[in-house]
């Protein structure tokens, strides 16, 4: 790890926060890919922020978990 | 040592003393507490619930109450339930002989004893000046009052001026039938899982919704009569629901009742599950054997509380091992409780028998009585666990460290144990024998299994579903495996193992974080640093971290840079710049929302802007593949005016639907130029010039076609206007 860049150690860490997000974090990219060729899911998802990791429109979280349930799959729900 | 429910009693005391007013709570100090000074009104409340805790105390207090009192609260301890409406508690003091059936509960409130309850628990500032001004009002549901567990348990054996019915009595017993006690718990079972997949929607009167009543009286794993039924119960399904509510197995929430916790008494054992549903009867308001569910009609008068509470006494009076038939205990009750002894104007329908029916249907179910059944018709008698829920009849002292019967003391009777008794098929369904299982192997297999049929052996299916259900509940494979494994008479089938670790792994394929917390960081080091700094994350890329919780962040470790509420509607971040087609983000107010979908219909520009921020380029290429991905020309212009604050930009609606639009046209027109625009207007205007005029170009420049150059010439000289070339 290239340490020039780390921050100090005492020193606060800048960082931009996202509060509430919906989120959907597959196994792999092929599962992803999978979610996102289902119609009903893709319009629920508004984007991909990694090869893993969707980005759920606000609101439509229970719509894409039973969208999940009726594919076969058991999501995992990930709550406080 | 004070348990939470001890605590909850407790909490619930200070919260109804802090209620009197002041010279009331003094007086009922005066007695209870016996202050030497003038104590302020707190302290007086503090060594109030220090008084009812001590059991000596308690004692000398029992000591100096009329005979009436004392059992009055012994009446409550016998049932195990603290509260009670008032009126039934003076039903059952009139049919014990006491003319004025209030009397001794107003000598219990005087006294500290007994106290009024409030539902929801009162708030600062209601007061009770006087006890008979709370009784003054007493709204539609009537008044309730409450008293501690270890108050009413101490006064249990206290005797109670009730017949020896043994002359009526029965001897000479063959068999006794003697229920299980699962038949309810496994029905709130059922009502569980049926409430987890559809929860009841009740109306605003307290009743249910057609399909719902439907569904509670036409159910038939609830509704189905049990395998020894030995007596119809109308509405079972409704007094399944009922129970269910009273035992916090379904939860109100604004409409509905929607599935709730297991009762936690069901980990404790089988007594502490038939303890926990012996208490709930004086609370049942619903539902009666005599009517069934009484529907909204439940706020009405209700003798059944008091009335199956002085049967059952009945049936403990009588010598050890007697039996009695249900109607000679049910002649008692209706002449001498005052609802069946004193109403003449009573309607027949409401003086037919209803007491075989419950202790049959409900207290043979719960383990309450044996029976039997000879020519004459049905025989009961209680239980060794009916006698030990109702406690003795008779004074057995009791050293004063020692917590009172009737609210959990004495030992229930032992319960045997099978634990092998679930036979698992390879078809995924479960066969369990009823000798062996115990409200706490009930709980596991409803979390992971749906049952499927109640009987003397039932049969449950586990489904992907239902296990979904399980591992959402907090099981895992390894628990559901070994249960299935410690109660099975054989092996697990490998194809149901398989299943299961199947469904298992299939869940551990995608985690959906419904409400998360996303930090963005700006580089992959600050990143490492957080998570060393023991950030509660997972990292998803080499600058993004999810928290499930935000409160588990520890902020003194950052700096925001800039927040969003994805909860709240999108915000304005960009900026149009004058070219059209050149879109500025503020990436301190930007979101995630606009990184995914501004490079669906823009391409993004490889160097920021000089204030660091970052752009995007509208193209020809970049809006055909928005075309393409479904992005339609409304979705654009909902996204600047939401994101830019601004209409869609002409050259972003050129580049969008140009392409779509009619072909532009080339020609040739002469541009007539006037001296002033209110001469534009005027040949605009003129019927005779506006069919001559193609075009306006400006305020005073016209664009007329060659071929019409003649005709607009010759009308304007008519006019006295010279065309110059």
């Amino acid at each position: 790890m290239n340490n020039f860049h780390r921050p100090a150690a005492n020193a606060r860490i800048p960082v931009k926060l996202h509060r509430r997000v919906c989120l959907v974090q597959t196994e792999d990219a092929v599962l992803a890919e999978e979610l996102l060729a289902r119609k009903k899911l893709a319009q629920d998802i508004v984007g991909r922020l990694t090869d893993r990791v969707l980005l759920v429109r606000p609101g439509r979280v229970e719509a894409v978990v039973q969208e999940l349930q009726k594919m076969g799959h058991t999501p995992q729900v990930s709550a406080k | 040592m004070a348990d939470a429910a001890d605590e909850r009693w407790s909490e619930l005391l200070r919260l109804t003393l802090a209620a009197y007013a002041e010279p009331l709570l003094r007086q009922v100090a005066a007695k209870l507490v016996r202050p030497r000074g003038q104590w302020p009104a707190d302290e007086l409340i503090a060594k109030g619930l220090a008084a009812v805790a001590n059991p000596a105390v308690l004692d000398r207090r029992l000591k100096e109450l009329d005979p009436a009192a004392r059992q009055l609260l012994a009446l409550i301890g016998h049932s195990r339930q603290p509260v009670w409406a008032l009126g039934n508690l003076v039903e059952m003091m009139i049919a014990l002989g006491h003319a004025d059936g209030l009397k001794p509960a107003f000598d219990l409130l005087s006294a500290g004893l007994l106290y009024p309850y409030f539902t929801p628990p009162p708030q600062r500032g209601t007061r009770v000046q006087t006890f008979e001004q709370w009784l003054g009002f007493a709204g539609p549901a009537g008044l309730t009052v409450f008293t501690l567990p270890l108050i009413a348990g101490r006064a249990v054996g206290e005797p109670l001026p009730l017949p020896d019915l043994s002359q009526s009595a029965i001897r000479n017993p063959q068999s006794a039938m003697e229920a299980d006690g699962l038949e309810i718990p496994l029905r709130l079972a059922v009502l569980w899982q049926q409430a987890s997949a559809a929860p009841l929607r009740r109306t605003q009167n307290g009743g249910y919704f057609k399909r719902d009543a439907e569904r509670l009286a036409g159910d038939k794993l609830l509704n189905n009569p049990p395998a020894e039924g030995l007596v119809d119960v109308p509405d079972f399904g409704f007094l399944v629901a009922a129970l269910a509510e009273l035992e916090g197995v379904l939860a109100a929430d604004d409409s509905e009742l929607r599935a709730a916790a297991l009762p936690a008494a069901w980990e404790a054992g089988l007594a502490a599950t038939l303890a926990a549903l012996y208490a709930d009867l004086p609370r049942l308001q619903t539902w009666n054997a005599l009517e069934g569910w009484r529907g909204p009609d439940a706020m009405a008068g209700n003798p059944f509380p008091s009335a199956v509470l002085l049967g059952l006494l009945l049936l403990a009076r009588v010598r050890e091992g007697t039996w009695l038939r249900p109607a000679a205990v049910e002649d008692w009750v209706h002449t001498h409780h005052p609802y069946w002894a004193e109403d003449e104007s009573l309607r027949p329908s409401r003086r037919k028998p209803w007491l075989e029916t419950f202790l049959l249907g409900v207290a043979y179910p719960l383990r309450l009585v044996q029976a039997r059944r000879d020519d004459e018709g049905w025989l009961v008698r209680l239980s060794p666990t009916g006698r030990w829920l109702l406690g003795p009849l008779t004074p057995t002292p009791l050293p004063p460290g020692e917590r009172g019967r009737g609210e959990g003391g004495g030992a229930p009777p032992p319960e045997s144990g099978y634990p092998q008794t679930l036979m698992v098929q390879p078809n995924l369904e479960i066969v369990a024998y009823r000798q062996g299982l115990t409200p706490a192997l009930i709980g596991k297999l409803t979390h992971f299994a749906a049952w499927t049929n109640l009987g003397a052996a039932c049969t449950l299916r586990l489904e992907p579903e239902t296990v979904y259900r399980a591992l959402e509940a907090g099981l895992t494979f390894e628990t559901i495996r070994r249960t299935l494994e410690q109660h099975g008479v054989r092996a697990l089938p490998a194809a149901v193992l398989e299943s299961l670790r199947t469904w298992a792994n299939k869940r551990d394929r995608i985690t959906v974080y419904p409400s998360a917390v996303l930090m963005e960081f700006n580089s992959a080091d600050d990143l490492n640093e957080a998570l060393a700094r023991g950030l509660p994350g997972e990292r998803l890329a080499d600058t993004l971290a999810v928290v499930v919780n935000e409160g588990a962040i520890d902020f003194k470790h950052f700096r925001l840079t800039g927040t969003r509420d994805y909860a709240l509607p999108p915000e304005r971040c960009v900026t149009v710049e004058p070219d059209g087609v050149t879109l500025t983000v503020d990436l301190a107010k930007s979101d995630l929302l606009l990184e995914t979908e501004a490079p669906r219909f823009a391409e993004p520009l490889p160097r920021a802007s000089a204030n660091g921020r970052r752009q995007y380029r509208l193209t020809p290429a970049s809006l055909a593949a928005a075309r393409a991905g479904s992005w339609s020309l409304p979705m654009l212009e909902r996204w600047f005016a939401q994101r830019a604050g601004q209409p869609l930009p002409p050259a972003a609606r050129l580049l969008m639907v140009g392409g779509a639009m009619a072909a532009p046209r080339l020609q040739t027109h002469l541009v007539l130029h006037v001296a002033a625009p209110e001469l534009a207007d005027g040949l605009m205007q003129w019927p005779e010039t506006r069919p001559l005029i193609a075009e306006r170009l400006g305020p005073t420049a016209l664009a007329v076609a060659e071929e019409n150059v003649a005709a607009l010439r010759e009308r304007l000289a008519r006019l006295g206007v010279a065309l110059a070339q």
